[in-house]
């Protein structure tokens, strides 16, 4: 057990905050204001993604015969906390590489990799993630969205919900039923369709999360070739799983809450409040559980590293990650006071990314259910 | 990084478990804590195993400390309710022992208190039996230490029911070795840490025990840990525990820096609180019997819970050590 860095990961550090520093535009703080799922953060996505393929960055955890260098978990979590830190200039593609290009390497076929990897490894491609519909939220495996397999087509007709970053994506990573009188996990398979395929229409949901953050996506007789499936049929509930197993704890949202708090610390600092025994209990607390959140991300990575299956400490860290997001949303609101109430003020711009952490990636109490029965082993109902 | 235990790490805890399957746990502890008195057996045992001076024999280089070493000791006695002063005998006498007190072996049971506490008397854990007292300022803007060796009559015994054996100072003109700030500020992130480490050890033997309580009693015809609204506290208690437990073990590879000690500290001793009030919630009418175990460790989190300031300290020193 020991808990330093390698020189070269600190290294690599270094190597990013001098390369985001050099290549982000003056306006970015502004720019990442408006949240990943913006019209502008989506199309500088692809520019900041290029520069940073070139740079032979972007999908370097990848094996080599894929254009990788193999780089650890640990590499690619440096990358992910300086990406977070800054406010995610990846914007959506950060899930391209860290699942989906992953996911088409272990279940694609030839054609598929041909086709897909080399999209993403350079940083212009745009996925969204089609996996919840109106009646299947945190039971995924109720999901309706039907497949029919006519000769070489499918036939998709139903709709998905919250769709995140859809309206600028290329392709969907979309989960469908394959076999109707298939029940629950069984019978589901993923297609890769592309978005702009007759038939699917996006369509906003107004939130007070933000502008361009919830989206319907309904689908129409879309007809897409089966050789838009990936993995074997029916066998989209396992490709998901291994797609996703560490997944939930994929965007260092310690890192963007440590920059978060610093700047409260300041803020507070400035306007006398650090006399304020309250705020500074809370801003104590609040530091403490981005701390922990973080440990417990590295105890994740660890294992990662060392080619373990995933355990419950997935969940454990992610309901952490959650606590110190909600702990520093409401801080910020509290410091900047009534200032907060102003939309895309600083703290409001927080409030509603932190507001979310407990629903989106799968509700708090599911992974509780997780870490009862896998870590606790409590009994079942 | 790597958050197995290496060989060396794993035969320590091998070491000290069997050390503390003769010389701890809860049975033992209760006895002991029946006459207020602390295990003189198993702090001997410790230091003749040689694990009393593991900070500085395990140290890899010169001029750093086996923090980390030190810490699974703690953290282990701590979950075995061994009835020693175990954090001041692992983790401070080892840093003042031959070192700034050349001429002085530091003799246990070691109490430790704050300045003010030397005025107006506190119960201390292990304070009756305390063979040494380490003071240290009341706030670390002027820090410093003393280290008192304690004579018959300067302390008194007090009764109390929140799990250490407890004694106070009647002797308030006691005086000793004044040590400089230095040593005062590492004394005081080491104490913190060495709060954060046995807190954790405590907690998670509360926890532990509550669990298998859980799954093992009915109630409406089926075992409580069954229990939705049950598993989702345990759960979080969970993940208090580990947040508490890793937080305490990477401040202490870093040798009990200041900011590191004061978030594991400001963590675990919040979680304490969380722990006790769900462990004893969920035992129900039993769990507050001598006879049911769980009190060996819950009530000592409240104990915890109030050195070097409490919780509202240990988060006053993150603030003042991340942005002071
Ligand atoms: C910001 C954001 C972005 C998202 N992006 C995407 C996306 O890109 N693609 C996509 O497919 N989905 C996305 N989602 C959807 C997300 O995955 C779902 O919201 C989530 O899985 C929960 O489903 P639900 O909203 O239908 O809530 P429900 O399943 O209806 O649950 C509501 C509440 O009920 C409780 N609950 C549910 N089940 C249990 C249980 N078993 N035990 C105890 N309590 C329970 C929980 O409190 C839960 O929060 C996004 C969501 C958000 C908020």
């Amino acid at each position: 057990m020991e808990f330093d860095w390698s020189p070269e990961d600190s290294q690599h550090r270094t190597e990013i905050k001098a390369f985001l520093d050099e290549v982000l535009p003056e306006n970015w703080e502004e720019m990442s204001s408006h949240g990943p799922g913006s019209d502008v953060q989506a199309h500088y996505s692809r520019e900041f993604c290029g520069k940073m393929a070139e740079q032979g960055w972007l999908t370097q955890h990848w094996p080599t015969e894929y254009g990788g260098k193999q780089a650890t978990p640990w590499r690619h979590a440096v990358v992910g906390e300086e990406m977070w830190a800054i406010g995610e200039p990846r914007g959506s593609q950060y899930m391209n590489v860290n699942w989906i290009g992953p996911s088409i390497m272990e279940y694609g076929t030839e054609e598929q990799k041909a086709h897909h990897l080399p999209l993403i490894s350079s940083g212009n491609v745009l996925w969204c993630q089609g996996f919840s519909e109106p009646e299947a939220g945190s039971d995924l495996a109720s999901l309706r969205t039907r497949a029919e397999k006519i000769d070489d087509h499918y036939i998709i007709n139903g709709s998905k919900i919250w769709t995140s970053y859809c309206q600028h994506a290329n392709y969907c990573f979309l989960l469908v039923r394959t076999d109707p009188a298939s029940k629950r996990h069984k019978g589901i398979s993923v297609l890769l369709v592309p978005m702009d395929t007759p038939g699917i229409e996006v369509r906003e949901i107004p939130s007070v999360v933000g502008d361009r953050y919830f989206h319907e996506v309904f689908f129409t007789d879309v007809k897409v070739p089966c050789s838009v499936l990936l993995g074997e049929e029916n066998n989209g509930w396992n490709v998901v799983n291994t797609a996703l197993q560490f997944e939930r704890i994929g965007a260092a949202r310690y890192a963007r809450a440590t920059v978060t708090l610093d700047k409260l610390a300041e803020v507070a600092t400035q306007r006398g409040l650090m006399d304020d025994p309250i705020i500074v209990d809370r801003l104590g607390e609040a530091r403490a559980l981005c701390e922990a959140a973080r440990v417990l991300v590295y105890k994740v990575i660890d294992l990662r590293a060392k080619g373990s299956p995933p355990t419950a400490d997935t969940q454990v860290a992610r309901v952490l990650s959650t606590e110190c997001d909600n702990a520093i949303g409401r801080l910020a609101l509290d410091i900047y006071g009534p200032e907060s109430l102003e939309y895309a003020s600083f703290a409001d711009s927080n409030y509603r990314l932190a507001m979310t952490a407990g629903v989106a990636v799968g509700a708090t109490e599911v992974q509780l259910n997780l870490i009862a029965s896998r870590f606790l082993e409590l009994p079942k109902e | 990084m790597d958050f197995e235990l290496n060989e060396d790490q794993q035969a320590i805890l091998e070491a000290v478990d069997r050390l503390l399957e003769q010389h701890a746990g809860p049975t033992r502890a209760i006895e002991l804590f029946a006459n207020n008195t602390y295990d003189s057996e198993l702090q001997q045992a410790l230091e003749e195993s040689g694990f009393s001076n593991i900070l500085n024999d395990m140290a890899m280089e010169e001029g750093k400390l086996a923090g980390l070493e030190a810490a699974l000791v703690v953290e282990a006695v701590a979950r075995a309710a061994g009835v020693c002063a175990i954090g001041s005998q692992i983790m401070l006498a080892p840093l003042l022992t031959g070192k700034e007190l050349t001429d002085q072996a530091l003799e246990g049971p070691v109490a430790i208190c704050l300045r003010s506490q030397i005025e107006k008397p506190v119960p201390l854990r292990y304070g009756a039996n305390a063979k040494t007292l380490l003071v240290l300022a009341d706030s670390n803007s002027d820090d410093d230490l003393e280290v008192i060796t304690l004579g018959d009559g300067d302390m008194e015994s007090v009764k109390s029911n929140f799990g250490y054996p407890m004694g106070r100072l009647v002797n308030t003109s006691v005086s000793g070795t004044k040590l400089g700030a230095d040593v005062a500020s590492k004394v005081r992130n080491w104490w913190r840490l060495s709060l954060a480490i046995e807190t954790v050890g405590t907690m998670e033997a509360a926890l532990n025990h509550t669990v298998e309580y859980v799954k093992q009693r009915r109630q409406f015809g089926r075992a409580i840990g069954s229990f939705q609204a049950i598993q989702h506290r345990l759960s979080l208690c969970a993940i208090q525990v580990e947040g508490s437990r890793w937080l305490a073990r990477e401040a202490a590879y870093h040798n009990a820096q200041d900011e590191a000690v004061a978030n594991a500290a400001a963590f675990a001793i919040a979680a304490a609180d969380k722990v006790f009030g769900e462990s004893h919630q969920m035992s129900g009418a039993v769990g507050f019997t001598r006879e049911f175990d769980l009190h060996v460790w819950s009530m000592r989190l409240h104990t915890l819970r109030q050195e070097l300031g409490g919780l509202g300290g240990h988060r006053k020193a993150v603030v003042a050590a991340r942005w002071g």
